[in-house]
């Protein structure tokens, strides 16, 4: 696996999955274990079990997923794995509610100035 | 000597704050490209839907076994800073094991058997030509592995898919391989904020010293 490199995982709906698995990111592990997670009405989204796994690099996540579990997102501060938001076809993105963006925008604040 | 530190720093920051603005540029229009190229991807997906059937393209379709066609390299930098970078996965031993047990169960022999050719003919040269001819055979399942079929997504959803379907897979391989560039941006974007703000305390400290000296030489 670490001569490979690391992986991307999707969180996301349907369509999203489909499109990026289409586009050959997807792997289920020995442990049967996916690296994306298809998002419906009554799925519970947990997206620490991306997180804590080492073999990914990227996670994509559809923003109003994000949205939903953004107390996790905003407390994720390492560089790998990198979480990208991504739009998702009923929600179009929204940079003012991306946590990068927000960080960055932060730069800005009182806050900073003291 | 401390107004000098105090210009220097504040040139720094300077330079430090538009390189930020041009990260936040670059990320914008790269997160611009790469929305419409997702959009360009359902769009290419539902025409695929609309040919092929509703249930047809969907997670039911999924393979029960899929290994990554794409991998990402995440290099740490000097600074700090991440790169990741696309790499394609070419080819898989697991699945080059897997080839080469299938084609061990079909004819080993390439020409026409001969049934009834008698024992005594066979000399040891032909035992010899025999033994190579049944060598060649072994190297083409690895050249096979390399292109294995069943490696390709497409597959799932059919043999002969629609031409929406390969135009919705080469949109969303742009789109990964643009994701690897936005994230390195992200990493950059936030390393040089921190460097902002690090920069900044640095330059209040300095102002604050400054104020010091000139109340200091203001009483004497």
């Amino acid at each position: 696996m670490a001569g490979r490199g690391k992986l991307i995982a999707v969180i996301g709906d349907e369509d999203t999955c489909t499109g990026f698995l289409l586009g050959g990111i997807g792997e289920l592990n020995k442990n049967r274990k996916p690296n994306f997670l298809v998002v419906e009405k009554d799925t519970n989204i947990n997206c620490g079990i991306f997180l804590a796994r080492i073999d990914i690099g990227i996670i994509l996540i559809n923003q109003f997923i994000a949205e939903m579990i953004r107390h996790a997102i905003d407390a994720h501060m390492q560089s790998i794995p990198a979480v990208l938001e991504i739009p998702s076809k009923e929600h179009p993105y929204d940079a003012s509610k991306d946590s990068i963006l927000r960080r960055a925008k932060g730069m800005f604040s009182a806050d900073d100035f003291r | 000597m401390g107004v000098s530190e105090l210009d220097e720093s504040s040139l720094l920051l300077d330079e430090k704050l538009l390189r930020f603005m041009d990260q936040l540029e670059l990320l914008e229009e790269k997160r611009v490209t790469l929305n419409s190229l997702i959009e360009q991807g359902w769009f290419s997906l539902s025409k695929a839907r609309y040919s092929m059937g509703n249930k047809q393209v969907s997670a039911l379709q999924y393979a029960s076994e899929i290994e990554p066609l794409v991998c990402i390299h995440a290099r740490t930098q000097d600074s700090g800073e991440v790169e990741f970078c696309t790499e394609k996965v070419t080819g898989c031993q697991e699945s080059g094991k897997d080839v080469r047990s299938i084609e061990d169960i079909g004819p080993q022999e390439v020409g026409v058997r001969k049934r009834n050719k008698p024992k005594k003919h066979i000399t040891e040269k032909e035992a010899n030509d025999k033994a190579s001819s049944e060598k060649v055979p072994e190297v083409s399942p690895l050249k096979k592995s390399d292109l294995n079929p069943q490696q390709d997504p497409l597959k799932w959803f059919g043999i002969l898919v629609p031409h929406s379907l390969k135009q919705a897979q080469l949109s969303f391989k742009q789109v990964i391989e643009l994701s690897a560039e936005i994230a390195t941006l992200q990493t950059s974007v936030l390393n040089t904020r921190q460097e902002l703000k690090n920069g900044m305390k640095d330059k209040y400290n300095l102002q604050d010293k400054a104020l010091g000296a000139q109340l200091d030489k203001v009483a004497d």
